[in-house]
């Protein structure tokens, strides 16, 4: 899989390695500004109040 | 074939640590922005609703909201805050001496994100009933953190725009479920108080990492005074 991206990419080694720091951040920032925020809730953290396990919001 | 389960594998491996670094350092790094962006625009608000009205004669040491004539604060009482806007500060020296948090009024998910939230249609400050407050425990700047070490006698010092209000906790941390929300009530359940009085409520979630359960401390107020006179003893600003 990665070695078929690496492939991919134009350019001699030094320019795919470039490339490729800037794919991973691009994933990254994908992932710290919209996955993770979406997940996050799923997870039991946010239950702090005494009202979520009812249902009833106040 | 092999060589794709392993890349498979590794990414997956590397998607988890950096979900967590995620929950564990980000989710904090963005709540404590959002806390002293809250916590700067309530100061702004603050000072702008004390230059606001003609300097008139020295506060009186009335804890009703009556100084500030803006759209921030309306005479009557049993009004409610408005939604999803800072309206005070919590100070807990147990916490730490430099603990200091934005209250929001309520305590939806996205609002929790930002300080803690105060339960609508519980009491206002200092008023009679039960001002009842809900906080992260983890993650989201781990505002409630030490929560456990809360003690009958802690202080937890409150500031709005006229007022400091000083409540001395009197029971908790207690372990309760989820479901019983009788522990906002204006006289709360479970808790040392059976007349009606000028109480507060916090909770956070209960265990550390879980939901199953919540931790709760009730205080008393115990002493109110006008932002003019200066914060309260064991509090330095």
């Amino acid at each position: 899989m990665y070695g078929w991206i690496w492939r991919q990419l134009p350019g001699n080694a030094w320019v795919r390695a470039l490339i490729s720091l800037v794919l991973v951040l691009a994933v990254v920032y994908v992932l710290f500004q919209y996955v993770f925020p979406w997940a996050e809730p799923l997870l039991p953290f946010n239950d702090v109040t005494v009202d979520e396990g009812s249902g009833a919001t106040p | 074939m092999v060589r794709t389960f392993s890349e498979a594998c590794l990414t997956v491996g590397t998607l988890i640590v950096l979900f967590v670094a995620y929950v564990l350092l980000w989710t904090g790094v963005k709540a404590d922005r959002a806390m002293d962006g809250e916590l700067a625009r309530l100061r702004d608000s603050w000072s702008a609703a004390a230059r606001a009205p003609a300097p008139g004669p020295a506060p009186t040491p009335v804890p009703a909201p009556a100084a500030s004539p803006g759209a921030e604060a309306s005479p009557e009482a049993p009004a409610g805050y408005p939604a999803g806007r800072a309206f005070a500060e919590m100070y807990v020296p147990r916490f730490g001496a430099d603990w200091h948090k934005p209250v929001l009024e309520g305590t939806g998910t996205e609002l929790l994100k930002k300080g803690l939230g105060h339960y609508a249609g519980t009491a206002r400050l200092g008023a009679a009933g039960n001002f009842s407050v809900a906080g992260h425990r983890r993650t989201y700047g781990d505002p409630f953190k030490d929560f456990p070490e809360l003690r009958p006698g802690d202080a937890v010092i409150l500031k709005d725009a006229t007022s400091w209000y000083t409540y001395t906790v009197r029971a908790g941390p207690l372990r309760i479920l989820p479901t019983e929300t009788g522990v906002v009530d204006p006289v709360p359940d479970r808790s040392p108080f059976t007349v009606p009085g000028r109480y507060l409520t916090l909770t956070t979630c209960d265990p550390e990492w879980g939901h199953s359960h919540r931790l709760v401390v009730w205080a008393e107020l115990t002493g109110t005074r006008p932002v003019a006179r200066g914060g309260p003893e064991g509090l330095r600003s």
